[in-house]
């Protein structure tokens, strides 16, 4: 599997290079020396979250292709992109080493993106910021932007920000759609730092500004060995809402399994997750489709209208059968930093990053919501979330209707 | 104490080490020579326990994790420098070794390990409860010296060499004295040292509330080079089995050990993450695991040990040649063999009434009484089974007597701990032998010596008189792991009166010698009762204990069956029936 993509890897470099010839972009080459622009990428490649690196590796090389097909960047003479992949393993100390390692030897970098888990780039961002190197991330934790940091810049809504606009348009969503507003909530929750953040504003505050009773909590701490306590309690609560929040797919997996056995699948209770986790191409490798048909997610970013050609390419060259946040957000990121490349105009970390800080892009293209703008902590003006359903084995955008790919269906209680 | 010869080594190393590290300027390498003295740091608390007690430790994790949560957690909510936070998680670092000591040390071997590997996966679920998933220490722009946050990376390193050399002086300190030796013998056979006059559990309180502050503070001064702290980072798994690693694959048992565990582990996991993992990305896992496979086959006990004893081979052949050969085979002072001078007084130092000992429904012993008088030398005969070395167990604190009383002196003393009664004056010496084999004849001796010491010179001086009352002197300075069965039993002997009893009690002390080498022995013995020594020996030859004691008990199914001069007692009918069956009754002489 792993070296399969890196042979796809190698063609996909060869390929760019053969058809950037071929298209005749040889004139700017002819005026000056063919110049690089070096930015990097810092992820999971080995250790338990290798697939999610692999993945974000995936959305990089394909913006960088894109890109630099396009002319690269024009303000420096058409100078083409030029990923520099690091593995930031499976701890956090070993992110920090990574870090430490990227920007002790990676001198020329201007920018960097990663490092998926929050903890990871928490640790990567530490050294980034002292070595003054730009960081974009898809990590939404708070923390991230609450330091004080200048070279930090999240694309994401954060966690706290994306249960304050999951609920109310999930609940808007489901009134529509059943006719009716739910009314009571049960949730099952793993102790992951995620999961508590995203509970502790449900509970603090949004719960009771939607009217929401909460009638059965359950925390879990990972992995999840049987679901059948759970799922018995939420049984005899019979909640109209229920919140199913793993962020193991083999947890998602037990509990949508024992969701089905007890006859609550398909729908009749309606379940709603806060994570990609449950919208894992990996998830059905363990389960069948009809039993996540319906569930429903609430996501920083995903795969939605106006990106056909994108996940149709993912799908060609990747054999992934759908795109996730890893892969759009992270794709976004290369299109975001050519842009902070133009308008500073050199090859410079400090330049870029004053770039990023003062950038006013427009409406964003490869996020949901908002623009292309980050505010003093480095938060992404106006970003969004949008919301994902499974429907005949595909998690499709149903939410916000302009990047919706399908509508979405409430599920009602038989 | 150490001498500062002995130390060279360390400050030689050090100075070495601080040398590199100022002339490297990269910052991702400085990194790495930070954390390499990090990591021999927690591997040298890890092995101021495990290493020296053999109490193995999974979980000094929770040392660490609540030394980074304190700095961590103290400079966000109080806003508190690690200046003074690093040495605050050495208190609590010690504070949690005397509150998980205390209850885990009522267990032993595999029970211990698994318990201590309980407390830190415990903690990392109360820090996840608590909502410290992840937490960052705040960044200081305005004074960051003040807050340890140093523009130069090396700064870190020096900071972190300083810990180490404080750290391996500290645990020079304790392995050359008493406390060490204390360790060192609870390693061996923890009996055996609470036989020998040690109170094993608070010396293993104190092990492990010194190892709990030094893996505190390192913890704490990890967050600071971190920055991040999670509970898996601090409290994981992987934490716990980072101190395992360096201390096993360096050696355990020495202040060598870890730190080389830690240099050659530390960058080879490093640069096979930087350069392998970047090509095939897990690969580093899998080099990392067979790297450190093939050395623990290849040297059991740690790369300090086997490269010690192949330096010892070396070097053996030369220096053998001229010394060792002799000094190999003449090992005993020839003693005189003379009949005794002294006889038994008329003073009782030892009594025993109505001693009582159950196990279930066997009665091991049952209701024995004798007395002790000062200068004697009494045997304990009796067939096998017969409750002999339950009686000694009961003597010297090792089982409590159901009913009855041991009276030292006048003084009763039954039911005490084992170190209790030997500081009252009884040392023993046991069936099954328990040298420390890696240590001299002499240091084995020191060990019993501490019990009547006040400093460790004086423990030296009490060990060398004891060696040398038992003939010894000669081959003082051979390790144990070297000795013949007599040299051993002599050496035992040797351990028992460095604490200076006034009454000894000999299990078999003769057991698996030859003819002339039991002799031997016996002539020390006789020495020693001549000296004014009041012994109690078991033993199974007869005929050398009818020619050493001045009387006998004789025991058979736990209980007296009769006791007086050796001339009766061999003739006692009850005796020959115990030990040979009825039919031969009728051949003994009358």
């Amino acid at each position: 599997m792993r070296k399969d993509t890196t042979y796809k890897g190698g063609i996909t470099r060869r390929t760019v290079l053969s058809g950037a010839a071929a298209m005749g972009l040889s004139r700017v080459a002819r005026a000056e020396q063919p110049q690089e622009v070096k930015v990097g990428l810092i992820v999971p490649l080995s250790g338990i979250y290798t697939r999610p690196g692999q993945v974000m590796k995936m959305g990089a090389e394909m913006g960088i292709e894109h890109i630099n097909a396009q002319g690269g960047i024009k303000a420096l003479g058409g100078a083409k992109l030029k990923l520099v992949v690091i593995d930031c393993g499976d701890t956090t100390e070993k992110a920090k080493n990574a870090a430490q390692r990227m920007v002790a030897q990676e001198t020329d970098l201007v920018a960097a993106t990663g490092a998926y888990l929050s903890s990871f780039t928490l640790a990567v961002t530490e050294v980034t910021e002292r070595a003054q190197l730009p960081m974009l991330t898809l990590s939404y934790s708070d923390l991230l932007t609450e330091r004080g940091f200048k070279f930090i810049f999240q694309t994401a809504a954060t966690a706290s920000r994306q249960s304050e606009l999951g609920l109310p348009t999930l609940m808007k969503l489901a009134e529509s759609a059943s006719g009716k507003r739910p009314k009571t909530v049960a949730m099952l929750m793993d102790n992951t730092a995620t999961s508590v953040a995203t509970a502790k504003a449900l509970k603090e505050k949004l719960f009771a500004q939607e009217g929401l009773q909460l009638v059965v909590e359950e925390v879990w701490t990972p992995p999840l060995s049987d679901a059948t306590p759970l799922i018995q309690k939420v049984r005899s609560a019979r909640p109209d809402l229920l919140l199913f929040m793993p962020n193991a797919v083999s947890d998602a997996k037990l509990g949508l399994e024992k969701i089905s056995e007890f006859g609550l699948g398909q729908g009749k209770i309606p379940t709603v997750s806060f994570s990609i986790t449950i919208a894992e191409p990996d998830m059905l490798q363990s389960v069948t489709p009809d039993v996540v048909q319906g569930i429903m997610t609430i996501v920083a970013n995903w795969g939605s209208k106006g990106h056909e050609d994108l996940i149709a390419e993912l799908k060609a060259k990747y054999k992934e059968p759908w795109m996730t946040q890893n892969v759009i957000s992270t794709y976004g990121d290369m299109w975001l930093m050519k842009n902070a490349l133009e308008k500073a105009g050199k090859a410079d970390r400090l330049a870029v990053a004053e770039a990023f800080r003062n950038l006013d892009g427009g409406p964003s293209k490869y996020y949901p919501g908002g623009e292309l703008k980050f505010d003093d902590k480095g938060r992404r003006v106006g970003a969004g979330v949008v919301i994902v359903q499974w429907q005949s084995g595909v998690p499709v955008t149903v939410y916000p209707p302009e990047l919706a790919q399908a509508s979405p269906f409430w599920p009602k209680k038989s | 104490m150490p001498t500062l010869r002995s130390l060279l080594p360390a400050l030689a190393f050090t100075a070495i080490y601080a040398a590199i590290s100022l002339s490297v300027s990269n910052s991702y390498y400085q990194l790495v020579l930070t954390l390499v003295p990090v990591w021999a740091v927690f591997g040298l608390s890890w092995n101021l326990l495990s290493g020296y007690t053999g109490l193995i430790s999974f979980g000094h994790a929770a040392f660490f994790g609540i030394g980074a949560y304190a700095t961590a957690l103290g400079q966000i909510y109080f806003d508190l420098s690690p200046w003074f936070l690093i040495p605050m998680a050495g208190l609590l670092g010690g504070v949690a070794g005397l509150l998980i000591g205390y209850p885990t040390f009522r267990l032993q071997g595999h029970y211990f390990a698994l318990a201590m590997l309980a407390y830190p996966l415990a903690i990392l679920y109360v820090f996840e409860w608590l909502g410290f998933q992840e937490i960052t220490l705040p960044i200081k722009r305005d004074n960051p010296i003040a807050y340890m946050q140093f523009g130069d990376p090396r700064l870190y390193t020096l900071l972190a060499l300083a810990m180490m050399l404080a750290t391996i002086l500290l645990t020079r300190l304790v392995e050359r004295s008493r406390f060490g030796m204390a360790l060192l013998a609870i390693k061996q056979n923890e009996a055996a040292a609470e036989a020998a006059g040690i109170n094993t559990l608070a010396w293993k309180l104190r092990a492990i509330s010194l190892s709990g502050a030094i893996a505190g503070a390192i913890g704490a001064f990890y967050a600071v080079v971190l920055l991040v702290v999670t509970p898996q980072s601090v409290f994981g798994m992987l934490v716990s089995a980072q101190a395992l690693t360096v201390a096993m694959f360096g050696g355990v048992g020495t202040v060598w050990g870890p730190v080389i565990g830690s240099v050659i582990l530390i960058p080879l996991a490093e640069t096979l993450n930087a350069e392998a993992g970047s090509r095939f990305p897990g690969i580093q896992g899998v080099i990392f695991g067979l790297a450190v496979v093939c050395v623990i086959l290849v040297a059991p006990e740690g790369l300090f040990w086997k490269l010690r004893d192949l330096h010892r081979k070396r070097s053996a052949p030369k220096a053998g040649d001229a010394q060792q050969a002799p000094a190999s085979t003449a090992t005993i002072t020839t003693l005189q063999r003379e009949l005794r001078r002294r006889p038994a007084s008329a003073d009782v130092v030892l009594e025993v009434q109505n001693l009582s000992r159950s196990f279930g429904g066997l009665k091991a012993v049952q209701d024995v009484s004798f007395k002790l008088h000062k200068n004697e030398i009494l045997g304990i005969i009796g067939p096998n089974g017969a409750g002999k070395t339950t009686v000694f167990n009961l003597l010297n604190g090792f089982l409590r007597p159901d009913r009855g009383k041991v009276l030292i002196s006048g003084r009763d003393m039954s039911g005490q701990k084992p170190h209790a009664i030997c500081e009252a004056g009884i040392g023993r010496t046991f069936q099954v032998m328990r040298p420390f084999p890696r240590m001299s004849i002499l240091d084995n001796v020191v060990v019993g010596a501490y019990v009547a010491a006040k400093s460790d010179a004086q423990a030296r001086q009490l060990a060398a008189n004891a060696v040398s009352r038992v003939g010894l002197s000669a081959v003082a300075g051979r390790l144990a792991g070297e000795l013949s069965t007599k040299e051993l039993r002599l050496m035992e002997l040797a351990r028992a009166l460095a604490g200076q009893p006034r009454i000894l009690l000999l299990d078999e002390t003769l057991a698996g010698l030859g003819h002339g080498e039991a002799d031997e022995v016996v002539t020390v013995i006789q020495q020693l009762a001549r000296d004014g020594m009041t012994i109690a020996i078991i033993e199974h030859t007869m005929q050398a204990m009818v020619r050493l004691v001045d009387s006998f008990l004789v025991l058979d199914h736990g209980a007296v069956i009769t006791e007086g001069e050796p001339e009766a007692v061999t003739r006692d009918s009850r005796v020959i029936e115990a030990y040979l069956g009825k039919k031969w009754v009728a051949h003994a002489p009358h």
